[in-house]
């Protein structure tokens, strides 16, 4: 015998009832009430904590049991069986694994899935949203980190038509804009906006020397632009803003850094791989050779400007590893 | 007439073991299985509330609240869209939004209500259209352009537009709490606030602040270890004020609008310490952080406890005569649009 409380759904009205089982049947009696009604027709509630369990009858009453115990011995002879999450929620070495899985997928999705859904993503999105951005990022830097360059008005020409001229391993020439500036703060650097845009600061030039080397790193900065590495990062950090967002409350005072990230994102090795080759596909394609890069960058390693804290290479790790596979590919150059 | 406390059951270890399964569940099926989670959640917490020997209970569908999510989702990434990039796309984009957000309010209103049940018989929402767009588009734009003056007296007229429009079963609620009661609050808050500030500004925070910003206009650099210290101190203030000043606010703008509420000739009783709830916040706050959100679950019961078993039923008359009403059919999308977009108005 089982007690419960009877709510018939149209009052509030309590009744106390007795629920038994007679053979496949549910038998529900008490005040001015008894029901026989078929147990393959009652849906009882899953078990959350000790909440009161309901047994549901298909015309919207239900019975209320708060002795779980009792309703289990009840349950146990009709077949019920509970339903596969409502088990797991009780069990102790579930709910453990499920801690450690949980743990361990937020940190895949953060070193894998986030990666590949971001550079996904970058080749889908409409380019109107990186020229906005891009336009945006500049008018926020010129004239406060940005200041115009002091190179040679001749020099920029004769670098921006060779830049211009170069062939595209897919064919055609570079739709970027090459902009020269001059920046105290960034030292000898050179990034690539979210639209293909590449900024090259004085100090890199000078401090690389000649055109064909600085053409490498146009190559190698057109290797970006090509895998919109720019957005894919900038994606990135929005998706990681957004779970923060979520997780721990509002911090969207933070995204206000953004354009800030945009010019001293540190690509991963990965990125910086894939670009070093689009680099140098690019250089061959033109008839030089990918060691130029390696040039450049051996200059710029050797460079007080280069290698201090927000130079170029401060976002382009392992640069030994980088120049023996652009000399590498070089030498196969030559060969052919 | 007996005062009826309620009384909520629920344990953080017990609540721990359903949220994980379902958080898990959640990452697997990449947040599809959210929906599902939470009903789990709200029957969690709605059936260990219980007033008179009886629990509530939720009702809502999942695969309702997953439509939903999916339209708030779009919302919000059209939202972002909007706001991040200044196109002429964004003006009307905002306008769409402000004109559908009334109407889909009054929609989670009328869906959380209807989902929710004592004895069996359903809460309601009756609040119309029309009501909606006076009390957040008029009302609203008379607070921005007040510079949020009125914002006490919006608040009482969305909580009047809520309560007088809510039932359950065929009784009727009302809402009495008057606007001046609203101000008098809202000063307090508004003084505290001030104090806040000086006090602040007398530790030489303020200074370092100032100092930071000043670099910062002349092109400078600051002293990386200075800016990361004014920005933790920054924050750090922000989150103070998060966990005391706020949580006071709440307590006793809460306990206003509670004890002003009535369900037919019942009244209700809201007696939320500030001091209390100060404390759980902040000590839930501080565990949350330390076991990187493990704590979560331990922390919603006991911020539920310390709310519910404050609150009591002042019984006119027998509580077994309130009347079911007709069953009606109401979709979850407002309700969701809601929760994305962090308008969280109710209890």
């Amino acid at each position: 015998m089982l007690q419960a409380n009877y709510f018939d759904g149209r009052s509030t009205r309590v009744r106390v009832v007795d629920l038994s089982l007679a053979g496949d049947d549910l038998v529900i009696a008490g005040e001015d009430i008894n029901l026989r009604v078929p147990f393959a027709q009652v849906t009882v509630d899953e078990r959350l904590g000790r909440a009161p369990r309901r047994l549901r009858l298909t015309d919207g009453t239900f019975c209320e049991v708060r002795d779980l115990v009792a309703l289990d011995t009840l349950l146990s002879s009709t077949g019920h069986r509970d339903g596969w999450v409502d088990r797991m929620q009780r069990h102790l070495q579930f709910i453990l694994f499920s801690v450690v899985a949980c743990v361990a997928l937020v940190l895949m999705a953060y070193k894998w899935g986030l990666p590949w859904a971001a550079a996904k993503g970058a080749h889908h999105l409409p380019p109107a949203i990186g020229k906005t951005l891009s336009v945006q990022t500049l008018k926020l830097l010129d004239g406060k980190i940005l200041m115009p360059s002091k190179i040679a008005e001749e020099r920029r020409q004769a670098l921006s038509a060779k830049f211009h001229a170069l062939r595209l391993p897919e064919g055609g020439s570079p739709d970027s804009e090459l902009l020269f500036r001059d920046s105290p703060q960034l030292g000898a650097n050179a990034f690539t906006l979210p639209d293909g845009t590449i900024i090259v600061l004085d100090d890199l030039l000078t401090a690389i020397g000649g055109d064909p080397q600085a053409l490498a790193v146009f190559a190698h900065e057109l290797g970006h632009a090509h895998g919109r590495h720019g957005l894919q990062l900038l994606l990135q950090s929005s998706a990681v803003g957004a779970f923060w967002t979520l997780y721990i409350g509002d911090i969207s005072n933070l995204l206000a850094a953004a354009p800030a990230a945009i010019v001293q994102a540190r690509y991963s090795q990965d990125l910086e791989r894939q670009a070093d080759d689009y680099g140098a596909e690019l250089l061959m394609h033109n008839g030089m050779s990918p060691a130029l890069l390696a040039d450049s960058l051996e200059k710029l390693a050797a460079s007080p400007a280069g290698a201090s804290k927000g130079g170029y290479l401060s976002s382009h790790p392992s640069t030994d590893e980088r120049m023996r596979h652009l000399r590498q590919l070089g030498i196969s150059f030559k060969d052919e | 007439m007996d005062k009826e406390q309620l009384r909520f059951t629920g344990s953080g270890g017990e609540y721990f073991g359903i949220w994980i399964v379902n958080l898990l569940l959640t990452i697997v099926t990449l947040g599809v299985y959210s929906a599902w989670a939470k009903v789990r959640r709200l029957q969690y917490f709605y059936r260990h509330t219980e007033v008179a020997g009886s629990s509530f209970d939720f009702h809502g569908s999942p695969s309702r609240i997953l439509v939903g999510r999916v339209i708030a989702l779009v919302m919000l990434f059209a939202y972002n869209y909007s706001v991040r990039l200044r196109s002429p796309l964004t003006i009307v984009i905002l306008v769409l939004i402000a004109v559908v957000m009334p109407w889909l309010l009054r929609n989670s209103f009328r869906f959380r209500l209807y989902n929710t049940s004592w004895r069996g018989t359903r809460f309601h929402f009756r609040g119309t259209v029309a009501g909606a767009y006076r009390v957040f588009l008029l009302n609203g734009f008379l607070a921005l352009i007040t510079i949020y003056v009125m914002a006490p007296f919006m608040h009482q007229r969305l909580k009047a537009y809520q309560h007088d429009n809510s039932w359950f079963g065929r009784t009727r609620c009302s809402f009495h709490a008057r606007a001046g009661q609203f101000y008098v609050i809202y000063l307090l808050l508004l003084a505290a606030l001030v104090v806040f500030a000086i006090v602040i500004g007398l530790s030489g925070i303020g200074g370092a602040l100032v100092a930071l910003s000043q670099a910062q206009k002349q092109g400078g650099h600051a002293n990386p270890f200075a800016v990361f210290r004014a920005v933790a101190i920054f924050y750090g203030a922000l989150i103070l004020v998060g966990v005391s000043i706020g949580p006071a606010f709440h307590a006793l703008i809460t306990n206003l609008i509670w004890n002003n509420t009535r369900i037919g000739e019942h009244r209700i009783e809201c007696k939320i310490s500030p001091s209390a709830l100060i404390w759980i916040t902040m000590s839930n706050f501080v565990l949350v952080v330390l076991t990187l959100g493990l704590f979560i679950p331990w922390a919603m019961v006991r911020l539920a406890r310390v709310q519910l078993e404050s609150v009591r039923l002042l019984p006119a008359g027998d509580l077994q005569e309130f009347v079911a009403a007709e069953p009606e059919a109401i979709g979850a999308v407002g309700e969701e649009a809601a929760t994305v977009f962090d308008f969280d108005i109710s209890l």
